[in-house]
């Protein structure tokens, strides 16, 4: 492989690469604003400059103070190199921290910071802002002009979204690169010169395709920030756990953002994965944290008569739902499993199924949502895959439940998870049967029917693992903890199975990933 | 004085053996000074056998500064020896200075001299103070504190606290010499020089305290060096060990002052020491109030390091970003290890530093002089009598916070 040398370390780099993306392979960071590894090269922020050894260097004619004559004579220093555009040569020797680098690094910063606003105590940015972090690496001198800043557009909003700060923005172009090259949608531009310039949305158009969260994730600085993260929780104070997305079976690699003192889940970011999502995700899948903490069930509840549930504790739940299944002949018992959950609560309900001699086994899904052909899927389930494999055979859809419901072949059924592609009204003929055992983290048509509902933790409140289309199997971690009582699905599943007197031995994780199916046997 | 007649030892003597007594003194001993306590084993009033019990004020200093910036471990040093606060701010701040290879401005050096030896001669004032007064002396304990507070008017006007200061930065001090620094200084001289004078012929002549005093708690030199004692402990023995002029650190090697030592190491060279610390610290109070450069900062100008200036935080997006990186994450020390050390009150206060790189400490282990000192103390009680072990161990100047930490 050949490589180079950056600042005297050995680089090793693939045909094609430029210095900044070789370095970055190896996990050496040259400062930047605009290049980013997903998008083309602009080369315009001029942070990543860095001098080139050569035989013959291009030498640039200055003015330099002598001490001796005291005053300006003529000098040469070599003419810097942009490391995002310069292609990596095999045997080069190349310095990022020489002292020419460092003083354009140092003017660089500077300049950007001419005219910036005093936002950062408003500015969501602030705490994992690269203006903040390369002042204090890179220039670290107080501000040296005393005139007025210009001003710019404020709190300007490109959609539903995004806003946008023309003041802090760096102009860098990584979001209209990003709209271009990855959303493919030229919906932002750049307009005027010099101090004057600013990014603009095209004539009568607004940010609106389905990827304009990742405008906030892209921009270096605060100037593109996401509305609904705004104001409401200081960077510094989140805590981050690596997770996966589940708004579809894409299951884009995900960083839940949470503050661990009040156990609240503010944003998901993307995680880079070059294998399924690079550096990108979608809107819906970034708005899917919501369902964390809206329309969360806190309690078992019970149903006292038609149409009425009363809270109680998980305990009495577990009760009258253990009491419930008794009375229900294992031939006649349906099990739902649910193409929303991870597989270790599938595998856990398939256990139980087993252990009660139930045979007729559904998959509550979501009923899909426009794909394309960027990241999203059109089954908006993140694991279908998972609950196959788990169940061993291809599963049939609650319609089928229905019609087996109609014909009087099932008296009871204990279904997993809120989701499902019909709605309430349609699942009604699930109200009249005997039983109905929901296990849900949220309110939804499947808990809505049922005659006793178990609450369980939700994605965020447990690591489960994910199946995604190309048969992948994820883990996603635990970020928050669940409510007082609440305890992940297999947990529940378990205890249930030991108030029935039949034990599945799946009480802790650990004993669920051993009986796993592995993963390869998905992508069969 | 006539000597006291030899039969009435005698008589002690032929006194029927007694049972061995053992007695808990402390924690909440007023003469135990800080929570300490000590378990006796007595024979009559003699002590056979003592346990010294320290802990009573542990605080987890260590583990707590892991935890925020490593500028908010000033507060905390502060509290290791709370008599002389100043001198465990320089401690510091010195200590994290050498990690980072910055040199502080030398109005700074100054300015933290005469602080610290301000604080020294408090110190000294308390030990002595209390000492003389759990000898029935009284009224040298008043004259002293009187001229403590004195000092602690000066520091409450340099600093803006009588006590805990926290006034020390890493790379300057908070903030500069006050206009009124020397003349406050010059005033006090005068009062330090009546007091002290006062009080030595008050208790140095008194056949009471020196019986007391004298030849009791003795400390060999080889036994104090074996067992790592510093300060006036170790100087009372007759070593000249002072990190002031042993490894002269700051400006003290452009200082001319003395360092006494003692002969036996008892309680009276300790008390004597100490007398004569105070007199040589203004001395070089008065020499650094001469040398001092009248203006000029007294903290550098790296923003990485030094807060910046208010305005400049309120109006210019360099000042709020150096302000905003200081605060939220801390001066970032490069990974390493760092040993620096320096005189406290006590004796050699060090700090040994381990940085990850990060704006946290990765640990900060304090050399407290007092633990080593009071390792010394049970064998200067032991075969004493009871009553001999206030003025000993009043002597040792265990400080609780920084014993414990």
């Amino acid at each position: 492989m050949p490589s180079f040398k950056l600042d005297g370390k050995e680089i090793p780099f693939e045909p094609g690469d430029t210095i900044i993306r070789a370095a970055w392979r190896q996990g050496v960071e040259i400062p930047h604003y605009c290049w980013h590894p997903g998008l083309s090269v602009a080369a315009n922020c001029r942070m990543c400059l860095v001098e080139v050894k050569s035989d013959r260097p291009m030498m640039m004619p200055i003015v330099a103070w002598d001490e001796k004559s005291q005053s300006y004579v003529p000098a040469n220093k070599p003419k810097l190199m942009p490391s995002c555009q310069q292609p990596a040569v095999d045997g080069q020797e190349v310095f990022a921290q020489s002292p020419e680098v460092k003083k354009a690094q140092a003017s660089v910063q500077e300049f950007l910071l001419l005219n910036h606003p005093v936002d950062c105590p408003i500015c969501d940015q602030a705490g994992e802002c690269k203006l903040q972090d390369y002042y204090e690496e890179h220039q670290h001198a107080p501000k040296r002009k005393d005139t007025e800043p210009v001003h710019k557009t404020k709190g300007e909003r490109f959609g539903e979204t995004i806003v946008y700060d023309g003041e802090r923005c760096v102009m860098c172009t990584r979001c209209i690169r990003f709209n271009d090259e990855v959303a493919g949608d030229h919906v932002l531009d750049m307009r005027e010169r010099g101090n004057k310039n600013e990014i603009t949305l095209s004539p009568g158009r607004t940010l609106d395709h389905k990827y304009t969260l990742m405008n906030e994730h892209v921009c270096p600085v605060g100037a593109l920030t996401s509305r609904d993260f705004r104001f409401k929780a200081r960077v510094w104070f989140l805590k981050t756990q690596q997770s996966v997305c589940t708004g579809c079976a894409t299951g884009c690699n995900t960083l839940v953002d949470f503050d661990p003192r009040t156990q609240t889940v503010y944003r998901l970011r993307p995680r880079d994965n070059p294998a399924v999502n690079q550096y990108w995700m979608c809107d819906d899948g970034m708005m899917s944290y919501k369902r964390y903490h809206e329309g969360r069930i806190r309690n078992a509840q019970i149903r006292v008569a038609a149409g009425r549930m009363a809270d109680t504790d998980v305990e009495d739940g577990l009760e009258a739902a253990t009491n419930a299944l008794k009375r229900i002949a294992g031939d006649k018992l349906a099990v739902v499993l649910s193409a929303q959950h991870s597989n270790e609560d599938n595998l856990a309900l398939v256990r139980l199924a087993r252990e009660l001699g139930a045979t007729k086994l559904y998959l509550a899904a979501l009923g899909g949502w426009e794909g394309d052909k960027i990241l999203r899927d059109a089954d908006n389930n993140p694991n279908r895959r998972g609950a196959e494999l788990v169940a061993g055979s291809p599963l049939a859809p609650l319609s089928q439940l229905l019609t087996d419901v109609a014909a009087g072949h099932v008296e009871g059924a204990i279904a997993l998870g809120w989701a499902s592609a019909e709605d309430a009204h349609e699942l009604m003929p699930l109200a009249r049967l005997k039983t109905l055992i929901s296990l849900s983290s949220n309110e939804g048509a499947l808990p809505s029917v049922a005659s006793v509902v178990l609450p369980v933790a939700s994605h965020a409140e447990a690591a489960g693992t994910f199946i995604n289309r190309k048969g992948m199997a994820q883990q996603s971690k635990r970020a928050i903890f669940a409510p007082e009582g609440i305890k992940p699905a297999y947990e529940t599943i378990d205890a249930l199975s030991k108030a029935l007197g039949r034990d599945i031995r799946l009480a802790s994780l650990s004993e669920v990933r051993a009986q796993l199916p592995k993963a390869q046997e998905a992508q069969v | 004085m006539e000597p006291i007649e030899d039969e009435l030892s005698e008589e002690g003597a032929l006194e029927l053996p007694t049972e061995p007594m053992r007695l808990n003194m402390g924690p909440s001993h007023p003469a135990m000074h800080g929570t300490i306590r000590m378990v006796l084993d007595l024979d009559g009033e003699t002590v056979k056998g003592v346990d010294i019990q320290p802990g009573y004020l542990h605080r987890g200093f260590e583990k707590s500064c892991e935890r925020g910036t490593w500028q908010q471990v000033f507060p905390y040093a502060d509290r290791l020896n709370y008599v002389s606060p100043m001198l465990n701010n320089n401690g510091y701040a010195s200590a994290v200075e050498k990690f980072l290879g910055i040199k502080v401005p030398e109005r700074c050096e100054y300015y933290r001299v005469i602080l610290g030896e301000l604080a020294r001669i408090c110190d000294h004032l308390t030990c002595n103070g209390a000492g003389a007064m759990e000898l029935g002396a009284f009224t040298p304990f008043l004259w002293m504190l009187k001229l403590r507070d004195f000092i602690w008017d000066i520091l409450e006007e340099e600093t803006g606290a009588r006590m805990t200061h926290s006034f020390s930065r890493i790379g300057g001090m908070a903030k500069p010499p006050t206009e009124n620094l020397e003349r406050n200084v010059l005033d006090l001289i005068p009062k330090f020089e009546k007091t002290i004078y006062e009080c030595e012929r008050a208790v140095l002549r008194n056949r009471i305290f020196l019986d007391r005093v004298e030849g009791v708690g003795k400390l060999s030199k080889d036994r104090a060096m074996e067992l790592g004692v510093t300060g006036v402990m170790l100087r009372s023995t007759g070593i000249d060990y002072d990190v002031r002029k042993s490894c002269p650190y700051s400006i003290y090697d452009r200082l001319d002052f003395e360092v006494p030592v003692g002969h036996q190491g008892d309680n009276y060279d300790r008390f004597v020491c100490r007398m004569e610390e105070m007199r040589q610290s203004l001395k070089i109070i008065r020499q650094c109030i001469q040398q001092m450069p009248k203006d000029g900062p007294v903290s550098v100008t790296d923003v990485r390091v030094m807060l910046p200036e208010k305005p400049a935080v309120y109006n210019t997006i360099e000042g709020t970003i150096a302000h905003f990186k200081l605060v939220m994450e801390g001066i970032k020390v490069p990974a390493g290890e760092v040993y620096s050390f320096s005189e406290a009150g006590n004796g050699e206060l060090g700090f040994y530093l381990v940085s990850d790189g990060s704006g946290t400490p990765y640990r900060v282990r304090c050399r407290p002089p007092c633990w080593f000192n009071l390792n010394s103390a049970h064998e200067m009680i032991i075969g004493g009598m009871i009553a001999d072990i206030i003025p000993t161990f009043g002597s040792v100047n265990m400080i609780g916070g920084e014993c414990d930490r």
